[in-house]
């Protein structure tokens, strides 16, 4: 895993490679926002945008075909009671003489029985050659009352059964009649036998049929007109708006908008009847429950968009710091591994010339020495005290060359990594000689103040120095000109020791002090510092068991405090892992 | 106290020859030859040294070759190496190898008297 991670991290490197890397982490996470969300979204809107179509199509289907299945068995419960209705009247007309039904007594009697067993039978009629009512049984005075003119009565001749529209008629109450015509024995001529019903008794039949399922239920002519009321459209005989042409035996169904509701509506013809029987039902797909299935299935979707973002947003933000980290943790090795380059060069540079000087200086030195020794041992002579005077001044000198090449050949030394038992104030002493004639020129003074009988440490006087070296270097930085830098030691505890470096610079925030150890961290103009001093100091201080902390305040100064172990036990050997 | 006799064997003959006569005009008695075979030859030759101040980088033999040679031939002989300052690892490694001390250039005389005597008086004591 980690090896595929470091090379997606060198190709990403790649990518990065370039002189704003700041700007090339924006876009590869931009790049990376991009991808994922494309990677996440893209599939999930497919999944729910088509399977909620799919859904959304086969509810239709399904929902339609019950709809034609119910209106189906509507029709043909419906049919079924029309046709025993016409059964009846051919009955009567089959078993009945015209002469016999002629005779009231006999009208009455039958029309007695059949009311008994049908109540919505409202009247009865029989009419004769001409058109002209014979017989009547009923509630109303409809005797003698003359047909002859009358659509239906055509009709009926021509087709010897007919079933009427639901109409208001003489009797100004909705009805509809079913006639039968019959031909006189022995002549061209027919008689007529009529049979009124209440269109209550259609209502009820059609009320059998209704279910909770759907939302109306009606029969409707071929005129447009309600032929049983309707729930939705109004009472009888109100033109329906729905009314819509069709052909025999077919059943219909499709989706109607009324009053804001969306409806789908099945209609079917019922067979040797002018009615056509028609159901409405609310859609499911424009009813509440779709809208609830849809708003669940929304949420369900912004639910997993949100829970996506947060994850993409984590995951992007963690691959990116991993990479920056990465990156920068490799910028620092080449740059740390430049830098101990750098000082191993210039220690041995030191080195060199420091031998190279030592031994004329050993010469000068003791043919210096031996002047004085034969001035010593001779006569009294002119320019004697004099002479004394130049050889010693000449000692002199040596001695200061023999410091420099004290400091050179120490500063050499750092790049071996050797334990040894040290003494802090000495070592300060020795890193302040190489910054003294800096400092002089800056009017930077420095104050020592180190505790009695400090404890030697036992360290490595190299890193100790480098570490000293860079926080001084640095704090002469920070004071630019007329200062003073304070360095002090004392006893932190049994085991540690502790080295202030007190500067009267300009100081830092807290902002700045919290990320002074890190690296390429830097307030120093550009070009000026690598940002990279303070993080190896700190390196180097924990390396040797100890650990540097910061004070500062803006305007005063800043306390750089480097805690070091007495004893640190472990061998050299240890160290350079 | 008879006058310690000491050989100076460096490559550094202004070196050698000012150390050398500020010795002697302290009292010892001294030789001095500028290189490793020579110093070997000398001990062939005249009387034994007491001391041998002797430098470790030199062309021909190299200071750490002479003092294996000499305390070979001659384990009474203390040496005292002479090296380059702060080539402290050098001087610590001729002790392994049998050297009495090792003193640091430019030499602090006093300080190479100390050993010189330091040097003479263990001769004396093993004799």
């Amino acid at each position: 895993m980690s090896n595929y991670f470091s090379k997606f991290n060198h190709v990403i490197s790649n990518f990065l490679d370039g002189v704003d890397k700041g700007e090339n982490y924006k876009h590869f996470r931009l790049m990376l926002y991009g991808a994922m969300f494309i990677i996440f979204f893209v599939p999930l809107l497919l999944a729910t945008g088509l399977s909620s179509l799919e859904h959304k199509k086969l509810l239709a289907v399904r929902e339609q075909e019950q709809l034609k299945a119910s209106v189906e068995g509507a029709q043909k419960t419906i049919g079924a009671f029309i046709h025993e209705l016409q059964s009846v009247v051919r009955f009567v007309s089959r078993e009945y003489s015209y002469e016999e039904l002629l005779d009231q007594n006999n009208a009455s009697e039958l029309f007695a029985h059949l009311k008994n067993q049908y109540p919505g039978f409202v009247d009865f009629g029989v009419i004769g050659p001409s058109g002209i009512q014979k017989v009547y049984a009923g509630p109303f005075r409809l005797e003698g009352y003359d047909y002859s003119e009358q659509d239906w009565y055509t009709k009926v001749l021509v087709r010897q059964l007919y079933i009427s529209d639901v109409f208001m008629g003489y009797r100004k109450l909705p009805h509809f009649v079913i006639a039968v015509s019959n031909k006189l024995p022995g002549n061209e001529e027919y008689w007529v036998l009529r049979l009124s019903i209440d269109y209550e008794t259609l209502q009820n039949y059609v009320a059998t049929v209704s279910t909770s399922a759907i939302q109306d239920i009606f029969l409707v002519n071929n005129k447009g007109l309600l032929q049983t009321r309707s729930n939705i459209f109004g009472e009888i005989l109100e033109p329906c708006p729905f009314y819509t042409h069709y052909k025999q035996g077919e059943t219909i169904a499709n989706v109607d908008e009324y009053k804001g509701i969306k409806y789908l509506r099945s209609y079917v013809q019922i067979n040797d009847s002018p009615w056509m029987v028609v159901m409405l039902k609310e859609s499911y797909m424009h009813g509440e429950n779709w809208s609830s299935f849809r708003f669940r299935l929304r949420m369900i979707f912004f639910g997993c968009t949100v829970l996506a973002l947060v994850v993409i947003v984590q995951l992007v933000n963690t691959i990116t710091n991993r990479l920056r980290e990465a990156d920068e943790k490799q910028n620092q090795a080449l740059t740390e591994a430049q830098f101990t380059n750098k000082f191993a060069s210039i220690g041995r540079l030191a080195a060199g010339v420091a031998h190279e000087i030592n031994n004329p200086l050993a010469i000068i030195d003791q043919k210096a020495g031996l002047m004085t020794d034969l001035l010593e041992f001779s006569e009294e002579f002119d320019h004697k005290g004099k002479l004394t005077k130049s050889v010693e001044s000449i000692l002199d000198a040596v001695q200061r060359c023999k410091v420099i090449t004290h400091r050179l050949l120490g500063f050499a030394r750092r790049m071996d990594v050797t334990f040894e038992h040290i003494d802090i104030s000495d070592l300060l002493r020795e890193v302040l000689g190489f910054l003294e004639q800096e400092a002089l020129y800056n009017r930077i003074r420095f104050e020592l103040s180190f505790a009695e009988d400090l404890p030697m440490v036992f360290s490595d006087r190299g890193q100790l120095q480098q570490i000293f070296l860079n926080i001084i270097n640095n704090a002469i930085d920070a004071i630019g000109k007329d200062g003073l830098i304070t360095l002090s030691a004392d006893l932190h505890d049994e085991e540690n020791i502790d080295v202030n470096i007190q500067d009267t610079g300009p100081g830092m925030s807290s902002e700045i002090v919290k990320r002074i150890f890190d690296p390429f961290f830097t307030t120093k103009e550009l070009g000026k510092g690598t940002g990279l001093g303070l993080s190896i100091t700190y390196g180097l201080a924990q390396k040797l068991g100890g650990n540097i902390t910061v004070e500062s305040k803006v305007g005063e100064g800043t306390i750089f405090t480097v805690r070091l172990p007495i004893n640190d036990t472990r061998k050299e050997g240890n160290f350079n892992e | 106290m008879s006058e310690i006799k000491v050989l100076i064997v460096d490559d550094e003959v202004e070196f050698a020859e000012a150390l050398a006569e500020r010795l002697e005009l302290r009292g010892f008695q001294l030789e001095t030859v500028d290189c490793g075979r020579d110093g070997l030859a000398a001990l062939s030759t005249g009387a034994l040294p007491d001391v041998i101040l002797l430098d470790l980088k030199m062309p021909d033999m190299s200071g750490f070759e002479v003092l294996v040679e000499v305390k070979e031939k001659h384990p009474s002989i203390e040496v005292i190496m002479l090296t380059g300052h702060g080539a402290v690892s050098g001087g610590i490694d001729s002790m392994e190898r049998g050297a009495f001390d090792f003193i640091m250039k430019p030499v602090d005389l006093d300080e190479l008297m100390e050993k010189i005597k330091l040097a003479y008086d263990k001769r004396s004591s093993t004799d």
